[in-house]
């Protein structure tokens, strides 16, 4: 009993690494879960790396527990079993204070975004290292001073500054959090920031009373494996309580497992509450879908923008269509509920706008730049100038292919509501345009008509060929 | 009874109504397919601006039925874009220029031009353009006279000046015209970023003959956000024409102010090369803007872009132009044979120099390139012979 209690390896030594194991799985599971099931992408950027690193901090925590406190056995020792290595740099700078510091660094972001209304002026990932300072150099300072026993616990004098270090990362969290408290979250954020300082905090509270248990009664072993077996078990728990995704990405947060009833939110807009945009004009067949009309005045229209949005999408070009659709969204928030409008446009320019965005826009580096750099995210004229551009795009590029199109063809058709022509239905969309195979009768060298292809056989060619 | 019989033979017909629109779809299907092996996949690939969509034009121009009057109307809101488009970027530039530059006074519009440069430059600004009136020409043209504009337009290549702007400025009279129908040449000349993918099928050989190969000719935007979509282009491609725009060494991009357009056109030409699609894809390198290249170089060194650094001039005129344009095409070719991994040596490289705008030249030059492009196909054939050839020879010695 006494050497199990020193060296590790009693039966509750290994439960308690099972139940740690088990949480990381379940912490994995509920990172991974939802790109797996909904088939997202990847997410660029910080929104990613701010996840994964609070994952790999969590892993750290619990590894440095298990190794600082000998629940498993070794035989003899080894360099790698150091206490200097698990007890001082795997629970600082690459544990607790790192987690810590992804959670600070995601509500300062919060703070920006939301409270001061503009990008992040710092990017995080020149900011967290700076946030992460204080613990390394506590760490290179400690490993200098090496005031660890053989049992890797530290002396009264040590402690002290130690637990003064973890609540200081509490504190500043605590003060962000009030900072940003005012602002009417919708996805949560403001829950997972307090939950994350509670977590902290009891973290901190059952070391200091494990600690002093220990230090007090290192001679009675019942005592060191229970209070061993609960630190772990009670870590393993609050680790996962303290993760989430909807600080950094809070549409992929309301996909996340639990959340099952929860109507399916594709987009932001949806989960934003706004009413789905666009007019749907009834009864006037004639006046539809003009081309003598400007192509604002025509957007406006839902069946022509979709039917202009399959077509985009057809021929590659869709990320226009739909980033206008987004900004016409946009415009239906009223100008003064500030945080859905930050929201919107949050979501937006990561999108669209960002350098190496999925559907990124062809717009100027000025106009690029203004969007990125602008003081106020709420402000309503603050994508005009890229909607000009973009429309200009359409209007000398895109619209005029799609007159010609099949999709037109078929918008017009459904408006009369003539019997649809068969074989239009059955090859899905013959095309007279540019976009596709244009061959006009007299030059066909095969003396065949048009030849009928759908606008995404493209990638059949290989197939084919 | 006979009411069931009726709607038996009813459902008949419409069954084998059905039958034969099957079989009519499948032989449609068949014969496409049996066309499509035929077809030449050729990809105009480069940076933005580099000529792809104007080679495209002439292209169309040149071995399909070319543009019809309807079509050609079509381009004239483009080309009154342009107009405005490029009058208000020069009006913007020289406003910043004199708020940013020492030497500011040179920058500054003159009195008599202000009103009219703010208004034009309003215009501009607004999403749909007004036809432009030979007033409006008028007022464009006063404006571009202005020395501030012209001082403006020598320092094109700091803002983001179209190369068509002294044609459009120069035609201005004939362009504002109220029974205006744009020429070839203005077609050519007018200019609109590409977004997505624009195909088109042609017979280089003319309209009638059936000998000749038959193209599917695709292009694609060249700006960065565009270049994602390309991969979606690159099976069985025949060929990959890269367009480079030789004048623009001493231009940023559009979509970055701080790349210089020249170094992103080299390495975007380096990542085309080492695709794994092109192993065995021909290459046809199209130097593009050679006119602009000629005026530029004599004025503007060609060190100023710092992958040419360390070119050398070495005398002047028209020695001097050919000089330069031997310097750049040596750089390409080492690029190549920088970027070409040893299993695809032998894929067909070849280099063109190009005035885009210039139909005999593209005319003449796509002849080249068809027969480059036969030559190869025979090649490939021919590579797969020489194994009959020896298994009768070995039959014949027994």
């Amino acid at each position: 009993m006494m050497s199990c209690a020193v060296e590790g390896g009693c039966p509750s030594d290994y439960v308690a690494v099972s139940i740690s194991i088990l949480s990381i799985i379940l912490l994995l599971a509920k990172a991974v879960a939802p790109y797996l099931i909904y088939k997202i992408p990847r997410p660029k950027g910080s929104s990613f790396w701010l996840v994964a690193i609070q994952v790999l901090a969590s892993f750290n925590l619990l590894l440095s527990i298990v190794m600082a406190l000998n629940f498993l056995k070794f035989k003899g020792r080894h360099w790698w079993n150091s206490c200097y290595i698990w007890s001082v740099w795997f629970e600082g700078p690459l544990g607790f204070g790192l987690l810590l510091s992804c959670r600070i660094v995601q509500g300062f972001q919060l703070y920006n975004i939301f409270v001061k209304r503009r990008l992040p002026p710092i990017r995080s990932y020149i900011f967290l290292p700076l946030v992460l300072l204080p613990w390394i150099a506590g760490s290179i300072f400690i490993h200098m001073k090496k005031p660890l026993n053989n049992r890797c616990h530290m002396g009264a004098q040590w402690i002290i500054p130690i637990t003064c270090l973890h609540a200081l990362y509490i504190a500043v969290l605590v003060g962000l959090t009030g900072a940003v408290q005012h602002v009417e979250f919708r996805f949560h954020e403001l829950k997972d920031l307090w939950r994350g300082i509670l977590v902290s905090a009891c973290c901190i509270g059952i070391w200091v009373v494990a600690y002093i248990l220990n230090e007090v009664h290192e001679e009675i072993s019942w005592v060191q494996i229970v209070s061993r077996f609960l630190l772990l078990v009670t870590t393993s728990i609050l680790v996962l309580a303290f993760f989430s995704i909807s600080l950094s990405q809070p549409l992929i947060s309301l996909m996340s497992l639990r959340k099952k009833d929860h109507p399916e939110c594709e987009t932001m807009g949806h989960a934003l509450g706004i009413p789905d945009s666009g007019l749907l004009l009834q009864g006037e067949p004639t006046q539809f879908a003009d081309p003598n009309e400007p192509l604002d005045k025509l957007l406006l229209n839902r069946k022509f923008r979709q039917s202009f949005m399959a077509f985009a999408d057809g021929c590659l070009a869709g990320e226009s269509v739909h980033f206008y659709d987004e900004v016409q969204q946009l415009e239906k928030v009223p100008d003064n509920d500030h945080v859905r409008r930050i929201y919107m446009v949050r979501h937006i320019i990561d999108k669209y706008i960002a350098p190496g965005a999925t559907m990124e826009v062809n717009i100027s580096h000025r106009c690029r730049q203004e969007i990125l750099s602008t003081l106020d995210l709420a402000h309503p004229d603050l994508f005009k100038n890229a909607v000009n551009e973009l429309m200009q795009l359409m209007k000398m590029n895109l619209v005029n292919d799609y007159w010609l199109s099949a999709f037109f063809m078929k918008l017009k058709e459904d408006a009369n509501m003539r019997t649809v022509n068969h074989e239009l239905e059955e090859f899905g969309g013959w095309n007279f345009s540019h976009r596709l195979s244009s061959v006009h009768c007299a030059d066909d060298p095969f003396h065949q008509e048009h030849s009928p292809r759908k606008p995404d056989s493209n990638s059949c060619d290989s197939d084919l060929q | 009874m006979g009411s069931l019989c009726s709607r038996q033979r009813h459902y008949n017909q419409a069954d084998s109504e059905e039958n034969a629109r099957t079989a009519e779809i499948e032989r449609r299907i068949e014969q496409e397919t049996k066309a499509e092996k035929h077809i030449q996949k050729l990809l105009l690939l480069g940076a933005g601006d580099s000529g792809k969509s104007t080679i495209f034009k002439q292209i169309k121009l040149l071995f399909q039925s070319g543009f019809d009057e309807a079509e050609l109307k079509g381009y004239i809101p483009v080309i009154h874009a342009n107009v405005y488009q490029t009058i208000k970027i020069l009006h913007d530039g020289a406003k910043e220029l004199a708020q940013t530059e020492e030497d500011s006074l040179k920058y500054v519009i003159s009195d008599e031009n202000k009103e009219n440069g703010e208004k034009l430059a309003e215009i501009g600004g607004r999403l749909d353009y007004p036809c432009l009136t030979k007033e409006l020409a008028q007022d464009i043209e006063a404006i571009w006279r202005d020395n501030a504009i012209q001082e403006t337009y020598s320092r094109g290549n700091e803002l983001q000046v179209p190369d068509c702007t002294q044609y459009l400025m120069e035609n201005l009279q004939r362009l504002s015209d109220t029974n205006y129908v744009p020429t070839k040449e203005d077609v050519l000349y007018a200019r609109v970023r590409t977004t997505g993918v624009v195909e088109i099928q042609f017979s280089p050989v003319g309209q009638k003959k059936r000998s000749g190969e038959v193209y599917r000719l695709f292009d694609v935007g060249g700006q960065r956000n565009e270049r994602r979509k390309w991969i979606h282009l690159f099976e069985g491609v025949t060929a990959v024409i890269f367009c480079v725009a030789i004048s623009e060494y001493d231009r940023t991009l559009f979509e970055d102010d701080n790349k210089n357009r020249m170094v992103e056109t080299k390495e975007l030409f380096e990542w085309v090369l080492k695709q794994p699609c092109f192993e065995k894809t021909a290459f046809m390198l199209f130097l593009n803007k050679f006119d602009l290249f000629e005026k530029k170089v004599l004025q503007v060194p060609l060190n100023v872009c710092e992958w040419y650094k360390d070119y050398q001039p070495v005398s002047t005129g028209k020695q001097e132009i050919e000089h330069a344009y031997e310097f750049v095409k040596k750089k390409f070719e080492e690029l190549y044979f920088q970027s070409t991994a040893p299993n695809c040596v032998d894929r067909v490289f070849k280099i063109y120099r190009t005035t885009a705008l210039d139909q005999k030249l593209i005319k003449k030059t796509f002849k080249l390139v068809d027969e480059t492009l036969r030559r190869r196909n025979l090649f490939e054939a021919a590579k797969n012979l020489p194994e009959i050839f020896s298994y009768t020879r070995l039959d014949g010695l027994r």
